[in-house]
């Protein structure tokens, strides 16, 4: 009798325990989410945020002292990983764990559909106009600055996911009147050196002392403000205006079609 | 005759290191000694009067640019500090997130002991596990934990002495203050006002445990004040919590605390009324918890403007009077000077952006501004829910006469609608969301306490959660909202150090204490303890 043969039973006993132990392995209830869509389910899933999310989170879950929660269903959470945040908490922060005699998976389920309904465009709002045509004028007038699928620039933001976390009428807003409203980390400023170099880019990140960049050529960097001449605030955003002299209505409509299309990307390696 | 006197010798030597037991390290006179002894830090506001004012003056305006990090000591476990550690003789006592608590050498940064709570899964906390501190009497030390119980630990070891329960957690009770050791009571407060409670302020017994007196913050029927609530259950869950340490005035024998805001925070048809003493400054005999006065700064608030702020004892001369006074920087915006013995209003004035009210009228109440109303299609209202200041320490400098406070320039727009209440479960009744094109900043800011007129400010480009410690060398400590701790000429307010710590500090700027001789500088933030000294000469 070999070693081997001596010890394969015992491997296979305690193998089969541990297996027995850990039972099936738990399937999360928002993978089958019977409430998504469902108007009276939504309904008291808005009650419930109401009660256990809202304070934190904003009435319009835009984010308060918490998470701005539709900018984290815009960068592609799932149901499964947003369920699981609200029942376990994220530990070491205000964001408590729900246990399940307080709230059961169906109310959690109810939050999640309710949350899908107000911080997703529905799949139904079809893309309308030439999405080809689209796609062309977006590679010659906008990704030199934004990024879909892992290709295009860096200084504006990536918009993978753009058409299922804006409306159309946003759209539209954000191309023809862009200084609007400019999300933080894309604020425009110029930083002057001491020698008078001009760097202008989008404000990443500051403090009383420094201030972090990335420059219209996508070089990312920190500056001591105390070894500067000048910081400057712009109120206008880097991305130009694009009215109707630059973009037609035609164009715009094309352009905001190509964009509702744009609804996540599987960037995994197989 | 030698032989006998080596026994003698022996027997005492003996004695001394086995046996009689050292006198007990921090005495009653001690605490009211505050910071008379500078190389310790006692009480939550370093003595009674909440100043956090240090004697100490190794560190100046002129060397301050010359500290150094000397130890750096990292809990291991998640979660934030807003703690101020006691210092006593040369070890610091810490509590952290979870009420997680240390003793760790003064000198290096090592632990000596590490106490920790089992907590239950069940706790309801709206705005996570965190604890502000240690009291501390005779060997022991007192904590208030989030399961709503006060605990006792020997000094020494970190070991239980007892357990108390103030509430049961289960119905939305907890505990983060530090409690505040008078006599011989230790006093603690209840949190919980977003889960309609009903708030208290209690003392205990420092051998026993045992409750001597409970304020209840909310009056009751047939009580004074209680027809400031309607009839019904209301006052049962009306909050009022108490989530801030107080202060004492030995010669009143009065102590002085904050209280929160009324349940449901928003929705306020479910509770018409003043809502005493919600939003209101309690003045409380310190053996009997009798209330001598109140003041209530935001009658019947709808903006979640706790008024659990340090009030901060002082003595100003006004209009050539000597005045007993408490300072008073309030979340509802306006910064308040009172009379100590009376709780009538000296002066009061804005010290942040307000919209709610015009003024503080004569009769102290505040002259209110219309539209300010939550209701279900939304009110703009400026200070947001965070308030003008809120949880953080300010502190006055008896030498500059000036009162120092981290100052919160914000608005928000408030929702209410009705919330059935359910025990246990969230009951605000309304919500808030910030206005798109809204820029909050936040400041250091110094304030004449006779005029209540701005001397000068420090902007941060973020808000800030920091306290505020200041040294009889003309100095001031804070921090911005993005992990910068700051050291300002108090005169002046020009920034004269700054050291980025990697996590903004809340609730205080941390203690200064002395060592072998030399004065440090402990900072807490994130999950990090901060040691700065000047640099030893060789």
């Amino acid at each position: 009798m070999t070693r081997t043969m001596l010890w394969s039973p015992l491997v296979l006993m305690i193998t089969g325990s541990l297996l027995l132990a850990q039972g099936p392995p738990e399937k999360n209830p928002a993978a089958n989410n019977p409430h998504l869509g469902n108007p009276q389910s939504i309904r008291s899933g808005m009650a419930l945020y109401r009660i256990r999310c809202a304070d934190c989170h904003g009435l319009d879950a835009g984010g308060y002292r918490g998470p701005d929660l539709i900018a984290v269903m815009a960068a592609g959470t799932t149901d499964e990983r947003l369920f699981q945040t609200i029942r376990k908490g994220v530990p070491g922060t205000d964001m408590p764990a729900a246990n399940e005699t307080d709230a059961p998976d169906d109310d959690l389920l109810m939050i999640v559909a309710y949350l899908r309904k107000i911080g997703s465009v529905a799949p139904t709002e079809k893309p309308v106009g030439n999405v080809d045509n689209g796609g062309r004028l977006f590679a010659a007038q906008c990704a030199s600055c934004h990024r879909v699928a892992g290709r295009g620039g860096r200084i504006g933001p990536d918009l993978t996911r753009i058409g299922a976390a804006r409306s159309r009428a946003a759209l539209i807003r954000e191309i023809r009147t862009p200084s609007e409203f400019i999300p933080p980390s894309y604020e425009t400023v110029t930083v002057v050196t001491k020698d008078g170099q001009r760097i202008r880019g989008a404000k990443k990140n500051e403090d009383v002392f420094s201030i972090q960049v990335m420059d219209v050529r996508e070089r990312i960097q920190g500056f001591v403000k105390a070894n500067l001449q000048d910081v400057i605030y712009e109120k206008d955003s880097l991305m130009p205006a694009f009215g109707p002299a630059r973009l037609s209505d035609g164009d715009l409509n094309d352009l905001v079609g190509y964009l509702s299309s744009l609804r996540g990307a599987d960037l995994s390696v197989r | 005759m030698r032989a006998l006197l080596m026994i003698v010798i022996a027997s005492a030597t003996l004695a001394a290191q086995t046996g009689a037991p050292q006198a007990p390290q921090v005495t009653s006179q001690d605490l009211l000694d505050g910071l008379k002894d500078p190389t310790r830090w006692l009480t939550y506001g370093g003595n009674y009067s909440g100043q956090r004012n240090s004697p100490l003056t190794q560190i100046t305006p002129e060397n301050v640019g010359q500290l150094v990090a000397q130890w750096t000591f990292q809990t291991g476990t998640l979660g934030s500090f807003q703690t101020t550690p006691v210092v006593a003789d040369g070890v610091l006592y810490v509590t952290g997130f979870n009420n997680n608590a240390w003793a760790i050498d003064a000198r290096s940064g090592r632990q000596i002991w590490r106490y920790r709570r089992d907590l239950p899964d069940d706790l309801k906390l709206c705005c996570a596990a965190v604890n502000r501190g240690f009291a501390v009497l005779g060997d022991r030390l007192f904590m208030a934990t989030l399961d709503a119980h006060l605990i006792s630990l020997d000094m020494k070891t970190g070991s239980l002495l007892y357990d108390v329960e103030l509430a049961d957690h289960k119905l939305g009770y907890s505990a983060t203050v530090a409690p505040l050791v008078v006599k011989d009571k230790v006093i603690v407060g209840i949190a919980g006002a977003e889960y309609g409670i009903r708030g208290f302020i209690d003392a205990y017994d420092v051998q026993t445990g045992k409750r001597a007196w409970r304020f209840y913050t909310v009056a009751g029927p047939g009580e004074p004040g209680g027809r400031t609530w309607p009839e019904g259950d209301a006052y049962k869950r009306g909050g009022g919590s108490v989530w801030v340490t107080g202060t004492y005035d030995p010669q009143l024998n009065t102590v002085f605390y904050g209280t929160g805001n009324p349940g449901p925070d928003y929705y306020s048809s479910a509770r018409e009324g003043d809502n005493l003493y919600t939003a209101s400054l309690v003045a409380l005999d310190a053996d009997t918890g009798q209330l001598r006065w109140h003041y209530q700064f935001t009658p019947h608030d709808v903006h979640d403007w706790d008024s659990t702020q340090v009030p901060v004892l002082g003595d100003l001369t006004i209009n050539g009077q000597p005045r007993k006074v408490v300072m008073f920087a309030n979340r509802n915006g306006f910064f308040y000077t009172l009379d100590r013995l009376t709780g009538k209003v000296i002066v009061a004035k804005p010290f942040v952006q307000t919209t709610w009210a015009r003024e503080v009228g004569p009769d102290g109440r505040p002259v209110l501004l219309p539209g300010h109303l939550p209701d279900e299609d939304g009110e703009k209202t400026c200070p947001d829910l965070g308030g003008g200041t809120n949880y953080m320490s300010p502190s006055y400098d008896p030498a500059t006469r000036l009162f120092f406070v981290t100052a919160r320039e914000t608005c928000a727009t408030f929702f209410a609608y009705d919330q059935k209440f359910k025990a246990g479960e969230q009951y605000t009744g309304g919500a808030t969301t910030r206005p798109r094109d809204q820029k909050n900043f936040g400041a250091l800011r110094a304030i004449d306490p006779v005029t209540a007129e701005r001397k000068w400010e420090f902007r941060y480009t973020s808000l800030s959660s920091s306290g505020v410690l200041t040294t009889a060398s003309g100095l001031v400590f804070a921090g911005d909202g993005d992990g910068n701790i700051m050291a300002f000429d108090s005169r002046t307010g020009k920034n004269l150090w700054h050291y980025q710590l990697g996590f903004s500090m809340r609730s205080t700027a941390g203690t200064t204490y002395m060592v072998d001789g030399r004065q440090y500088l402990l900072v807490p933030s994130g999950s990090a303890l901060t040691a700065f000294a000047l640099p030893q000469r060789p």
